[in-house]
């Protein structure tokens, strides 16, 4: 048996169905989005305005708002955000890299393939973080132990939906491309790759939105610096105010990120055709 | 499985098209690894002697109150995660309506590290429920939308036949709907056990009286490593082991 | 003399099933004159597009050869075109670098690449649709641009492998006609493979009808129908005659298959 699994959960988006929304459907999505995210934040002013919950645990957004706005303007905050951003730069070069590699390695090898597919499978819901501790013990509280995890939990994905679209092909793309005579290069190029290409995209969407996730969690953790840790670090000093603007920024951070990587996996699936 | 032809392939060679043994192999070689690093560092424990810390652990009252802690949280986040992800996506898959709306929303909340969650979760739920609130958070979404996407790639005449045999909506939904949407609904369930694990214990990580999490975590700060590996690789087992079940069975369904 | 067109000679292919062996070509010893245009019939399941695929040396005869030209097949070969029944267009390229793709393959210059492909895209009648992506195109189209890329090239031998089994019955009978009209014009020598016995008879010279496990040639039927052939054609007392005759060997056949089918099943 080829790998086949199909990981419904996480590769809904590259599904050209859902992708093909016209302008009307995607505009409505966009306004009621955004509604949402402003009545729930209105929601929550309201709560907190009537003393739901105490001020001192949970801020208005309002003040939170403000808060993330004084963030914007401090060195600290920065400096947390540069780190992170190395910290997820560098795992989703690696990462994806990586998986990408060990996906055509796993179709080129089907043995291989199949002896590595029921732990890629089983590591894909990510029990990784949990070896955090035992990674910082052996390589030191470092942006290095981050990256070497986050790097693991991108490639993952990666590589399985590698192998998947791989092994996907329909196959008469394979007879024509041995029939014209071409050669491995050509096949793995011009054939293999594009043919998988959707499969290889969104698995490049969430190595990056995992690395992302994996780099925060474990920053918050047991690290010394990253937004993550600064979440921590002002939970235990009871800063509660700054460390909701930090929240805040760490859910603008990947909204940004999952948005603008769905915008450029439709430029690149749609925008080169017709 | 496949049966092989006949005529391929030496002996060795047609053991390892046999998955289980190919993956036995890799896992033989990950333990022998493993050895070769515990020689090497002291702050790895030996496999044996990890498997003899784990049994240790495993006889002490202490740590089972604390296994037990978890496991519960755990359990419940799954039970809860599964429910709210299957009802949500159930909705977002009958109406697309629902789905306009609710989809991009759900898909950024996807996309974040719910973790730094934690604190906003923690007053609001207390310390027990914050953590199960957190692994909620975790199993949700897979379920969510693995049931939103097999309802709505569910073929349409399974629809017309529903609605020619005049089906109401509970026998609809039991007859036609969950069986249709089976596989991807089980790969759902097996990411969302991962993941309660995951969301459970990073939590009992941050904050929390008793756990495995917490268990791992002050064993690291105690500098007592074999504890923390041990419970690290139970942590790890439990998880692997019911996530390869469930995968195994999604594959033998047809 | 120079030996011509396509020698097959003893060509036998045994696969390994895990319900034993199973015979898809058994010792087929037959001609295609150069130039010639040959269709295979035979119940499904028969060794039909196995034998197409050893003719293009995508498949390796577990005995026996195949020669064209006098030289021996030993695998795919640019002067070997082959169209395949699924639809092999590649939806990330257009129309016209799908064209090319074979040629590319080839080490064909570039600017020859060109205007063969145009060349071709218009001889398939697909000019003005050069930019087009697959996706945009119907079916029938599509294999148009399949047919183009495999003529492109510019081979001996075109191999057609049930090209038009996936396309409604109007959109088959008029491409049936290009491919006539192409061959024509080209004068290559074609092998086409198709379970239609009409389509069979009214585009080619020779039928063969090939026999369900072990798939041998049970008959080679000479078409004397006019070069020039119209659809109408199919109404002519000869065509029916032919059409029973050789429909007559191909439905004990076909039964046959189907009832081992079945009892495999059972």
């Amino acid at each position: 048996m080829t790998l086949r699994l199909t990981e419904r959960a996480e590769t809904v988006a590259r599904q050209p169905v859902s992708r093909r929304r016209w302008l009307g459907k995607g505009a409505t999505s966009a306004v009621a989005t955004a509604v949402l995210i402003v009545v729930l934040g209105l929601i929550f002013q309201a709560c907190s305005a009537l003393g739901l919950w105490s001020e001192a645990d949970v801020p208005a957004p309002s003040t939170v708002l403000a808060e993330f706005g004084r963030l914007l303007g401090t060195g600290e905050f920065w400096g947390d955000l540069g780190r992170t951003a190395l910290e997820v730069l560098l795992s989703i070069v690696f990462g994806c890299t990586l998986g990408l590699f060990a996906g055509v390695l796993f179709w080129k090898l089907p043995r291989v393939g199949r002896a590595f597919e029921p732990y890629l499978v089983s590591f894909y819901a990510v029990p990784l973080v949990l070896f955090y501790p035992v990674m910082i013990v052996l390589v030191g509280i470092n942006a290095s132990s981050v990256v070497i995890l986050a790097s693991v939990m991108a490639m993952i994905p990666m590589a399985l939906n590698t192998t998947v679209g791989l092994n996907g092909i329909p196959p008469v793309y394979l007879k024509l491309a041995r029939s014209v005579g071409a050669g491995p290069r050509r096949i793995l190029f011009s054939i293999a790759l594009p043919a998988a290409g959707p499969f290889v995209l969104a698995g490049l969407r969430m190595g990056v939105v995992y690395s992302l996730i994996g780099a925060i969690a474990m920053e918050f953790t047991t690290a010394q610096a990253g937004l993550g840790y600064r979440i921590r670090y002002l939970y235990e000093t009871f800063e509660s105010e700054q460390m909701f603007g930090y929240i805040f920024a760490v859910l603008v951070l990947s909204c940004v990120i999952t948005l603008s990587l769905q915008g450029v996996e439709r430029v690149l699936s749609t925008g080169g055709r017709r | 499985m496949t049966v092989h032809a006949p005529n391929r392939g030496g002996m060795p060679k047609r053991l390892l098209d046999n998955q289980f043994v190919g993956g036995l192999a890799l896992f033989i070689v990950v333990i022998l690894a493993w050895q070769l690093c515990s020689s090497l560092t002291f702050v790895i424990p030996a496999p044996v002697r990890t498997l003899e810390v784990l049994g240790a652990n495993l006889t002490d009252a202490s740590y089972i109150f604390d296994l037990r802690v978890t496991a519960q949280s755990v359990f419940q986040a799954f039970l809860i995660g599964t429910l709210l992800g299957g009802l949500i996506g159930l909705g977002l898959g009958l109406s697309e309506r629902a789905r306009l709306w609710f989809e991009p929303l759900l898909v950024i909340l996807n996309g974040i590290p719910k973790i730094v969650l934690y604190p906003v979760l923690l007053p609001l739920f207390g310390l027990i429920g914050a953590k199960v609130a957190m692994g909620v958070l975790f199993a949700l979404f897979p379920v969510l939308i693995n049931v939103a996407t097999g309802v709505r790639e569910m073929p349409r005449v399974y629809w017309k036949l529903a609605s020619a045999v005049q089906a109401n909506p509970w026998q609809k939904l039991i007859y036609v709907i969950l069986p249709a949407i089976r596989r991807p609904l089980l790969a759902g369930l097996r990411l969302a056990v991962s993941l309660s694990v995951v969301g459970v214990v990073l939590s009992e990580f941050f904050a929390t009286r008793r756990g495995l999490g917490r268990v791992v975590l002050q064993s690291y700060n105690h500098g007592d490593y074999p504890v923390m590996v041990a419970t690290v690789v139970l942590l790890i087992a439990v998880a692997f082991v019911i996530s390869i079940l469930l995968w195994r069975w999604e594959k033998r369904l047809r | 003399m120079k030996p011509s067109g396509i020698e097959m000679s003893e060509v036998s292919v045994r696969f390994d099933t895990p319900d034993g062996a199973v015979h898809a070509v058994e010792s087929v010893t037959e001609h295609v004159p150069d130039g010639s245009f040959v269709s295979v019939v035979g119940p499904s399941g028969c060794g039909k597009s196995t034998l197409l695929a050893v003719i293009s040396g995508l498949q390796r005869p577990s005995s026996g050869a195949v020669a064209i030209g006098g030289k021996t097949v030993t695998g795919p070969d640019p002067s070997i075109g082959v169209v395949f029944q699924e639809d092999s267009t590649l939806p990330w390229r257009t129309v016209e670098d799908n064209v090319r793709f074979a040629m590319q393959c080839n080490g064909v210059g570039k600017g020859e690449q060109r205007s063969r492909a145009r060349e071709a895209i218009e001889l398939v009648g697909l000019a003005g649709f050069e930019n087009a992506y697959p996706t945009t195109l119907s079916g029938g189209m599509r294999q148009r641009v399949a047919l183009a890329r495999t003529l492109a090239v510019e081979p001996e031998v075109v191999l057609m492998d049930e090209p038009f089994a996936a396309l409604d019955q109007q959109t088959r009978i008029f491409l049936g006609a290009e491919v006539r009209r192409i061959w024509e014009r080209t004068g290559q020598t074609v092998v086409f493979v198709t379970h239609d016995l009409s389509e069979a008879i009214l585009l080619s010279q020779q039928v063969w009808v090939m026999s369900y496990r072990p798939g041998r040639i049970l008959e080679v039927v000479g078409v004397d129908l006019p070069a020039q052939r119209d659809p109408a054609i199919v109404s002519s007392h000869e065509f029916n005659e032919l059409h029973n005759r050789i429909w007559s060997v191909l439905q004990a056949e076909s039964m046959r298959g189907f009832q081992q089918q079945e009892a495999a099943r059972a």
